[in-house]
């Protein structure tokens, strides 16, 4: 029995670790948003609030487990942003420095803990010097610091909790605590109250701190007979224990049991008991991906269940009227009917659950101002960053991919684009670079693009480059137009800038911006004028789960193409196909396009009788258009797309597969990168 | 009386009580130089205690008590644990 109630309390202490992860996050960034609108506006008093009451509610998560020292520095940050919400003073970037500082390591504990479930060896020491950081700026106003100390406060536990040097202390981590409040009344020695007598008969004592509820007046003025004594303790006793000792002064106490740290202890049970296999367990679900929805959306998927069962129960009926021999034309009218409304039902269904997906950029965009924030300090560049677009919804997949790539075209505008204020304002620009993040709604597409009206790219200068570095033939690379030379900055191993800083030196370029696009059905593109700014402009599926794809035939094959890269099918007679040089071109509404056969792509033989008429597939391949030669068109079909996984995962060309109705398997081409 | 003065000294014995406190607070105030000794003090009343903390004479001699020994002095002794976190280093 022991063991699976130890399994239970391991487990409810996983989802509870899971659930204070997911909201950790939201916190963690919901704080970050703040400071930074406060440093923007100083006075405003509704970020100053919530970066408040995210950091209050997030050192009171911290307490659920055994992470002492988080507590510790979101504590101290508590504290500093309560002393300044008091002030009303304005707060300057030197504070909003120390407090990002810790929200940031806040951060990436969290990070840690989502991956071990603790929080790292160093994490004490860390804590304290985040702690002393943020509270030499309070002591200040040591007023405003006592002021801000109120009994909900229960961080000071933390601190007397870890920094216990006493075995007794550590002990005390094991099991729930009672923490004390005791502000005894000015005149309670005249009710025969002694405070220190109360506290002395508190059983099993495992940390006292004494103060003075106001400070001391000079030594001439001194009451002796009005308490001025606050008394914070800890005991390891039960509640109910305490709470007698207090039973006289219940106005003047106030009791909170630290339901301490019972996660350690829990998970160390279920090893002990050679649980590997569950802790194993748990370090997996953590790992796990969590959807935050939209309860409106949930309830729509429920209404639409309902439905289901009405029209289920219609089929029902209908069987039964089978059985009483009802004529065939009823039967088949009632049939259509049936089916009718079961295929709405269907698509509405699978439309709601796409919905689920669905998630607004605000989740990735809120983290940018931050880090181009943290960028432009690094770089010592002033930057006026905004964003629009961030309630543009895509599939969570889209959206949350989209994170890494724009966080590195974003840092390329810090750092490459944005040009030294001196230089600016002698090109008679503001002296702010300003770069926008804009995301918005194109059809079927979502387009994201980062605008900077920075220094641009010389094409001179990439040309240079991309011959020095042998990215392309020389003479290929002259014959570049200026556009296309500035696309080559998508190109494996490019990079243009010689001096390395310690962000264009991680190896990540431009390429794996653009291949991390493409991944997810996307396309990058760049346009730029030099001294006037770039533009890299992204183009994704809204779904990468739904596609539409247009079936095309090959031989006896069939393969898909996405329908959102076609533009049109066209019949070309072969006489019009024109060679040039080892390729083909034909004209198409009076532009030459590349013709590429499909059956070469995929390094099948050709047929051995030529057609008379090529069937092309014309479509967009990044930003230029290309007509695609097939051996015929099938019909087009909306399929859920399955990503290559495990060792198919790496195949280029295919971007998924997809279960046709009579059970064989279409092969959806990624064309684009098939011509690569 | 828990409280008496030997020379400059103010030694605190056995239980103190509230009424200890008021010349506790004179002997401090007539000279702050005066040497507070715990040794045989069984227990501090809150009003005497505060005396302590608010004046902060010098303390002599550990409180065989316990309670005393191991949560109050310390706080006298000016050493309240939780200013003293482990320093970097």
């Amino acid at each position: 029995m022991r063991l699976s109630i130890n399994g239970l309390a391991a487990t409810v202490m996983d989802d509870l670790l899971q659930h204070f992860i997911v909201e950790a996050h939201e916190l963690i960034q919901q704080a970050t948003d703040d400071l930074l609108a406060l440093e923007r506006n100083p006075q405003a008093t509704a970020p100053m609030d919530s970066a408040f009451r995210a950091v209050h509610t997030l050192k009171g998560s911290v307490g659920l487990f055994d992470f002492a020292p988080m507590g510790i520095a979101l504590h101290a940050a508590e504290d500093l942003l309560g002393a300044l919400k008091e002030k009303r003073a304005g707060i300057d970037s030197h504070v909003v420095d120390s407090l990002l500082a810790c929200i940031g390591q806040v951060e990436r504990w969290v990070a840690v803990i989502e991956q071990t479930g603790q929080l790292p060896l160093d994490a004490a020491e860390e804590g304290y010097r985040l702690a002393r950081a943020l509270r030499s700026q309070l002591d200040e106003d040591p007023a405003q610091a006592a002021d801000s100390i109120s009994q909900a406060d229960l961080g000071w536990i933390d601190e007397l909790m870890v920094q216990g040097r006493d075995p007794a202390v550590r002990r005390a981590q094991d099991r729930p605590l009672v923490a004390i409040w005791y502000t005894p009344r000015a005149d309670c020695f005249f009710a025969g109250d002694d405070p220190m007598a109360l506290l002395r008969s508190v059983p099993d004592l495992v940390a006292v701190r004494l103060s003075a509820r106001d400070p001391w007046p000079p030594a001439a003025e001194i009451d002796p007979f009005s308490c001025n004594l606050r008394i914070e303790a800890l005991s390891g006793a039960e509640l109910d224990r305490v709470k007698a000792i207090f039973r006289f002064v219940p106005d003047q106490v106030s009791l909170h049991e630290v339901v301490g740290t019972a996660q350690e202890h829990a998970s160390g049970m279920a090893l002990a008991n050679g649980g590997t296999g569950a802790a194993m367990g748990a370090a997996g679900a953590v790992g796990a991906r969590m959807l935050r929805v939209d309860a409106s959306r949930i309830d729509r998927l429920a209404d639409l269940v309902g439905e289901m069962v009405i029209a289920k129960n219609a089929l029902a009926h209908l069987a039964g009227q089978f059985e009483d021999g009802l004529d065939r034309k009823h039967l088949s009218q009632g049939l259509l009917a049936s089916q009718a409304a079961i295929e709405r039902l269907v698509a509405e269904l699978h439309g709601a659950v796409m919905n689920i997906r669905m998630m607004p950029m605000r989740d990735i965009f809120r983290r940018f101002p931050r880090a181009v924030r943290d960028l432009a300090g690094q770089l010592d560049k002033v930057i006026d960053f905004s964003m629009e677009g961030e309630e543009v919804e895509a599939d969570k997949a889209v959206v949350e991919g989209l994170f890494e790539p724009l966080l590195h075209i974003l840092r390329n505008a810090v750092g490459h684009g944005a040009e030294p204020e001196r230089l600016r304002l002698e090109a008679g620009k503001p002296a702010k670079t300003r770069i926008v993040l804009r995301a918005y709604r194109d059809g079927e597409r979502v387009r994201v693009e980062v605008v900077d009206d920075g220094r641009g790219i010389d094409p001179a200068a990439i040309r240079e480059a991309a011959r020095k570095r042998g990215i392309a033939p020389a003479d290929h690379v002259d014959r570049l137009s200026d556009a296309d030379a500035i696309d080559l900055i998508f190109a494996p191993g490019f990079s243009t800038v010689s001096e390395v800083t310690d962000l264009s030196g991680r190896g990540v370029g431009m390429d794996a911006v653009r291949s991390a696009v493409e991944r997810l059905g996307g396309q990058a593109s760049v346009r730029s004028l030099p001294g006037h700014g770039t533009t890299i402009r992204l183009s994704l599926p809204l779904t990468i789960v739904m596609t539409k794809v247009m079936a095309v035939q090959l031989g006896r094959e069939l393969y898909g193409i996405p329908l959102d890269g076609i533009l049109e099918t066209a019949f070309v007679p072969a006489s019009r196909v024109l060679p040039v040089r080892d390729a083909e071109a034909f004209v198409w509404r009076d532009r030459t396009l590349p013709l590429v056969r499909l059956a070469d792509l995929l390094g099948i033989p050709p047929p051995v009788e030529a057609p008379q008429r090529l069937k092309v597939v014309v479509m967009a391949a990044g930003d230029d258009l290309v007509g695609v030669a097939v051996d015929g068109f099938a019909e087009r079909i909306d399929v859920l797309m399955r990503p290559m996984t495990g060792i198919l995962a790496g195949m280029p060309g295919v971007m998924g597969t997809t279960l046709l109705g009579d059970g064989s398997v279409l092969m959806i081409l990624d064309i684009p990168e098939l011509i690569g | 009386m828990s409280v008496r003065l030997d020379g400059n000294v103010i030694i605190l014995e056995g239980p103190c009580r509230v009424e200890d406190a008021e010349p506790l607070l004179g002997w401090l105030q007539a000279d702050r130089g005066r040497m507070v000794d715990l040794a045989g003090a069984e227990h501090l009343h809150a009003a005497v205690l505060q005396i302590l903390m608010a004046l902060r004479p010098a303390i002599r001699g550990a409180a065989e008590d316990a309670f005393l020994r191991y949560w109050i002095t310390p706080a006298l002794m000016g050493k309240n644990p939780p200013e003293s976190g482990p320093q970097r280093g």
